[in-house]
């Protein structure tokens, strides 16, 4: 099986972390999300009920 | 010299330069760099949806400290799609066919997780070792079962992506050489053959999305227990 040839293991390693890292991250970081993540409030909304039907 | 099935996964060379730059850097180019307008084009747009969703997906489990994690395992896993996906076009090099590069990808980040766990939280890390329930002159051995099982998660890692798209690899290619050498002799046979690569074909794209995410999803997974 060539897969389990030695020789290029190192190199095809070092491509693939450099591409991960050095490419594709800083291309993610730069998408600019339209809405920060943001934390759940601790507080919930207080709703009032009423006593009429939808409609 | 003759190519046997196999051959389609030694690593390309041409005139000794490795071509597997290539193969690795090619799905990069997919992703262009954004500009910074707030409404950008439709390519951008859509990336950003599928990035944003990914990131949501995979953090939502995970506590605040796992957030961290976000960028390296949302670029992985856009890198895993796209280079599965790019390598079921034809006469393309799928690098995840390689252990190698499988390997390198799976086990440094199961060493993070495993020395993020037993840096910050020991007790909990190592607690993972023995379910909770077991009776007690079944303890010894269940640790030592999950101790190898914790040893041996790299390892499936790697070779099950590499394995799943080795095996889809090579039967795209038995069944489509099948087609080929049938359709002089028996053509009908050859007809539902190619029906059998096409549904084989939709199979792969499947397996090599599904591959991509089990990949990252189970790396998540292995942050959960120990962040």
């Amino acid at each position: 099986m060539p897969q389990l040839n030695p020789n290029p293991w190192f190199f095809i390693m070092i491509m693939s972390w450099l591409t991960l890292s050095l490419i594709i991250q800083p291309k993610l970081l730069s998408f600019i999300l339209t809405s920060p993540p943001i934390n759940k409030t601790s507080t919930t909304t207080k709703t009032n009920p009423w006593a009429w039907p939808w409609s | 010299m003759i190519l046997t099935f196999f051959d389609q996964f030694s690593s390309p060379c041409l005139l000794g330069i490795p071509l597997i730059i290539l193969s690795m850097l090619f799905p990069t180019l997919l992703f262009p760099t954004p500009n910074n307008r707030w409404v950008t084009n439709r390519l951008t747009t859509l990336q950003l949806w599928l990035t944003h969703t990914i990131t949501k997906q995979l953090m939502i489990p995970l506590n605040k400290p796992g957030h961290k994690w976000a960028l390296i395992l949302t670029s992985l896993m856009m890198l895993l799609l796209t280079i599965n996906l790019l390598g079921l076009l034809p006469y393309t090099f799928t690098p995840t066919t390689q252990l190698s590069m499988n390997m390198a990808l799976a086990f440094p980040l199961w060493l993070a997780t495993l020395l993020v766990g037993l840096r910050n939280q020991p007790t909990t890390s190592l607690g993972h070792l023995l379910p909770e329930g077991t009776p007690t002159p079944l303890i010894p051995a269940l640790i030592m079962i999950e101790t190898i099982s914790l040893f041996i998660r790299p390892l499936a890692l790697g070779v099950r992506l590499t394995a799943n798209l080795t095996a889809g690899h090579l039967l795209i290619q038995l069944i489509s050489t099948a087609t080929i050498t049938l359709l002089p002799i028996m053509p009908t046979v050859s007809i539902i053959t190619l029906t059998i690569l096409l549904l084989l074909t939709i199979l792969e794209v499947a397996v090599a999305m599904i591959q991509a995410y089990v990949f990252v999803l189970l790396l998540s997974l292995y942050l959960q227990e120990n962040i």
